[in-house]
């Protein structure tokens, strides 16, 4: 009985987003674009965290995917669509070659180099003015699709069904159990020969490669980048809080979650319009108080009477050592 | 021995960059040293809680600027008192916030992973960033105290000196920390939790408030931290962000548990950031010079462990 | 409108509320609806999306960020809706973005671009000059944050100042961006020995700058500052007194202009502090604007109403007239020039235009 369900409800939810368009006006497809964007970050982000690396960087390979989209676009003349892809080729270039030496930190040494690095491509590109436009910025002659609400939602969408799709291939090959042995227990699974460098190198790359497209497309969406905005925090901590809210290692969490927050927010926005940012902090910190293992977590332990509680906590207090 | 030859290695590096500075441009030195003292000043509360408690607190900076704020509004204007003066009621109220944050909040998310930790204090850092901006707007206010001018002339360069201040914070918040965490029962009994708190536990000691304790103190010495901050800076709602960010960069560099290392990584940021901006034109790449020395200090120390 | 600032979406509340007990406009009364663009360009686009198709609006009044503006142009020229912006300075990015007449016609740009303030300064110090002998600018040095305000400051400053007058500049970091120190691009002023120092950063730089400036024994005869807003303490410093400023509106212009005081009024009644921005008057002067505009166009209809703003006259608080006419790209822009303005005894004097000069000059600024 599982397994059909299991693959009917994300058909079916693909299917309602990508219908969404019809029945709804641009202002609801501008928020479901933003929501969405956070969406694949999130999954993006989930896919790495699933090898117990936290990484900082989201903002750092989504800002670097914006600026090398604009780039092919401006300096290269480059059409829109492969400019996307080239971002995404980009960002997962840049992991391969400093994944292959920053993959081996652990723990909070991997979070902060990662921060680090991201805040290293905004300053370079700040500075950097002849060729990247320097602190004003870069701003494109039109927007992808002339700017066409529905298209430019569908392209966003697409992104998350990339994103999606990646992560369920994850979930359901090798590289899961490659992954796992490593957040679990690094020597037992070097041990048993797997070669886990290969498989962490491949995770880092992948969830770059997404957050490249996605920074390409957001780009694309609105004609323009600048340091500030597109290498902003958080492009970072708001996929964060996202994936946990909805319960990480997987992918309906993070979907879940972008979901909740993104359109709480815009909700708050509209009936709190003073103060719903304190509001949005709160309910940051009240969801991670009462639902420890995210929304998906709280359903499937409701669902099962086993708790995967035990799976989430395995690198408690790893920061400390 | 080994030991030894690094540290004499160390300190001749240290000593060729200082006279090669001195001979360049020898206020880069000064400022270096003051640069480095805020830094280190803001940073070692954040050193203190991550190293016992554990938990990366994202709310760091936004600690210091809700101390500034009750500095700036509570102590100065209402009840006009000067800054240096405000820092011990302010440092009072908040450790006794501290505590009071550590019960509502923290201590429910010790047992998850740090992951719910951080994005625990990073919604508290916007909740108290946001509470700010709701009721004193994101307008700036600043002090104006004749001290801060305090200047001093070497033949014919005349500089700041009252940032010193932060240097003679910084090294006594190290100090007595260090102090306190080595030679009293409280702080013996906090070291012995955070290196191993359930070991600690079956020894009898009070884990939870241990960590509540620690938490408040470090909180309570934000209250020094932002009072003083308010001598010379503006405040505003978001002044903290990128302060908790240096913070968790320089404790990252240091080592965990490291408070006094905080103070060499904080030295060896702020000297070469007033490098950087002393070289006309390349101000901007300031900022590159903090990650990069972060990155390759992590790097370096990691490859140094697996050799070993 | 989208608007951020909280201070400002103060000065509409009560702008609107004026003009709606006045009895609102040709006997309806003006509805104001507000969206945060949180400072986000996404947000900013969602928020004009919604203005457009739900609120449905006539109008849209804001915007001060270059940043979140240049995310929005493509939108609102999707929509065309009139409007009436109050900030976004950056020539070539907005301007350019915004395109020429006639597809930006239903863009009424009120702050002055960038270029236009550069020629207005430059304009500014040649009439003071000429007036005060005794005053001779042959060196400028310009102290930039090193974001997208203070990089198009100082290029404007540069294609403007740069041929005339001995021109050098460096940059900081803003304390707005966790900067806390300003010793580098003083020491390198100092060593400049400039007639003009200018800083352009925000609010937050203003009074450590000038600490600073004065432990390092840094004296210019003329301390120049153009920052957006200033704190709300500035004039509690000593050490403010003298320094000069660039801006639109200062309480001074009160003693000259009845519109001025009657907005003053209204400010202070309201929000319970002076304004500490000129943008607080500007945002005034956009509702005024859009107020006798839909009056003078009997009615909302875009092609009438541009037409009306089109033949805007508005004697503005800010202590000039406000008409639209072309700049270097766009067909309306209203303010061109900033005025000159200098610190006495607490409070912002006009210096030039010497039409609305309020106090004469004190020169050179007081050596510490």
């Amino acid at each position: 009985m599982r397994r059909p369900l299991s693959f009917l409800i994300p058909l079916l939810a693909l299917a309602a987003a990508a219908l969404l368009p019809l029945v709804s006006g641009p202002y609801p497809l501008a928020v479901a674009r933003s929501v969405l964007t956070y969406m694949a970050l999130a999954i993006s982000w989930d896919m790495l965290l699933r090898s117990g690396q936290i990484s900082f960087g989201i903002a750092g390979f989504f800002g670097l995917g914006a600026y090398a989209a604009a780039l092919s676009v401006l300096r290269g003349g480059m059409s829109p669509i492969l400019s996307i892809l080239f971002a995404g080729v980009f960002a997962g270039a840049v992991a391969l070659i400093l994944g292959l030496v920053i993959l081996r930190l652990r723990a909070v040494y991997f979070s902060i180099t990662t921060l680090a690095l991201a805040e290293i491509f905004r300053v370079i590109i700040q500075n950097w003015s002849d060729f990247t436009g320097g602190p004003e910025g870069l701003v494109l002659p039109k927007l992808i699709f002339n700017g066409e609400s529905k298209s430019l939602y569908w392209l966003v969408l697409a992104a998350v069904v990339i994103a999606c799709a990646a992560s369920t291939m994850f979930e359901k090959s090798r590289i899961r159990l490659a992954l796992s042995a490593i957040r679990n227990n690094e020597q037992s699974a070097a041990a048993s020969g797997i070669g886990i460098f290969k498989y962490l190198l491949v995770a880092f790359v992948v969830s770059s490669f997404i957050q490249g497209i996605v920074g390409g497309i957001q780009l694309q969406g609105y004609g323009f980048a600048s340091p500030d905005a597109v290498f902003d925090s958080n492009y970072t901590l708001l996929p964060l809080a996202m994936a946990l809210l909805g319960g990480i290692h997987g992918t309906p969490g993070p979907v879940i979650g972008a979901l909740l927050l993104g359109i709480a927010a815009e909700f708050l926005k509209l009936h709190i319009p003073y103060g719903h940012l304190v509001v949005y902090g709160i309910i940051i910190v009240l969801v991670i108080l009462f639902m420890p293992q995210g929304l998906y977590g709280l359903l499937r332990s409701r669902r099962h009477a086993v708790a995967p509680v035990a799976e989430n906590r395995v690198d408690a207090g790893a920061w400390g050592k | 021995m080994a030991v030894k030859r690094s540290t004499i290695l160390w300190a001749a590096v240290v000593a060729a960059a200082v006279v090669l500075i001195l001979l360049w441009k020898p206020t880069v030195l000064v400022y270096g040293v003051q640069r480095a003292g805020l830094y280190a000043a803001v940073a070692i509360p954040m050193a203190l809680v991550l190293g016992i408690v554990h938990i990366v607190n994202l709310a760091h900076g936004e600690l210091m600027m809700v101390a500034a704020y009750l500095a700036y509004f509570v102590a100065n204007r209402l009840l006009g008192l000067d800054p240096f003066v405000a820092m011990v009621p302010v440092a009072l109220v908040m450790a006794a916030f501290g505590w009071l944050i550590y019960k509502a909040t923290i201590k429910h998310a010790l047992k998850a992973p740090e992951l719910n930790q951080l994005i625990l204090t990073f919604g508290l850092a916007i909740a108290f960033s946001q509470i700010a901006n709701l009721a004193f707007t994101s307008q700036s206010f600043k002090l104006s105290l004749s001290y801060v001018s305090a200047s001093a002339t070497i033949g014919d360069v005349s500089f700041g000196v009252f940032d010193f201040v932060y240097v003679a914070v910084a090294v006594l918040l190290a100090v007595g920390l260090r102090l306190f965490l080595q030679r009293t029962r409280m702080g013996k009994a906090a070291l012995a939790v955070g290196q191993n708190p359930r070991g600690a536990a079956i020894v009898g000691i009070n884990v939870d408030r241990t960590y509540g304790i620690i938490f408040s103190i470090a909180v309570g010495l934000m209250g020094i931290v932002g009072s003083l901050f308010l001598t010379k800076q503006a405040i505003f709602p978001g002044v903290g962000g990128p302060y908790t960010m240096k913070s968790f960069c320089l404790v990252a560099m240091a080592g965990v548990g490291n408070i006094v290392g905080v103070l060499y990584c904080s030295l060896a940021l702020g000297l070469s950031e007033a490098v950087i901006n002393g070289i006309r034109g390349y101000a901007g790449w300031s900022n590159i010079v903090f990650f990069a020395i972060i990155i390759a200090t992590i790097l370096v120390r990691s490859y140094r462990e697996r050799k070993r | 409108m989208a608007i951020s600032e909280t201070s400002l979406k103060d000065v509409l509340l009560f702008t609107f509320d004026e003009i709606n007990k006045a009895g609102g406009v040709l006997g309806k009364q003006l509805q104001l609806i507000i969206v945060d663009d949180e400072g986000k360009g996404d947000k900013g686009v969602a928020a004009i999306e919604k203005l457009a198709t739900v609120d449905k609006v006539d109008v849209l009044i804001g915007g001060i960020a270059s940043g979140v503006a240049l995310a929005q142009v493509p939108t609102m020229k999707k929509y065309q809706i009139v409007t009436v912006a109050t900030g976004a300075a950056a020539s070539t990015t907005v301007e350019k973005a915004l395109g020429p007449s006639p597809d930006s016609d239903w863009y009424f740009h009120l702050h002055p671009w960038d270029y236009n303030q550069g020629q207005s300064y430059a304009d500014g110090w040649d009439a003071i000059q000429k007036k005060y002998p005794a005053i001779k600018i042959n060196r400028i040095f310009l102290a930039y944050e090193e974001g997208a305000f203070g990089k198009s400051s100082f290029d404007a400053s540069k294609a403007i100042f740069g041929t005339r007058y001995q021109f050098d500049g460096a940059s900081f970091k803003s304390a707005l961006q966790g900067g806390s120190d300003y010793s580098a691009v003083l020491e390198a002023a100092k060593e400049f020995k400039p007639d003009l120092f200018l800083w352009a950063g925000y609010a937050q730089d203003a009074l450590p700058l000038l600490e600073q400036s004065k432990a390092m024994k840094f004296s210019p005869p003329v301390y120049l500052g153009a920052p957006p807003a200033w704190p709300a303490d500035m004039s509690k410093s000593p050490l403010a007194e003298n320094v000069m400023l660039y801006g639109m509106w200062a309480q001074s212009i009160n003693d000259i202009s009845a519109a001025s005081k009657k907005f003053y009024d209204a400010y202070v009644k309201a929000v319970g502090t002076a304004p500490t921005s000129y943008f607080a008057a500007l945002s005034y002067s956009a509702v005024y604007i859009v107020a006798d505009g839909i009056k003078r166009a009997g009615g909302t209809d875009k092609a009438k109403l541009i037409a009306a703003l089109e033949a805007t006259k508005y004697a503005s608080p800010l202590g000039e007239t406000i008409t639209f006419s072309p700049s270097n790209i766009i067909k309306h822009q209203g303010i061109r020039n900033q005025k000159i303005l200098q610190w006495q005894n607490g409070r912002q004097e006009v210096i030039w235009p010497f039409e609305v000069q309020s106090k004469p000059i004190v020169y050179p600024f007081p050596a510490w």
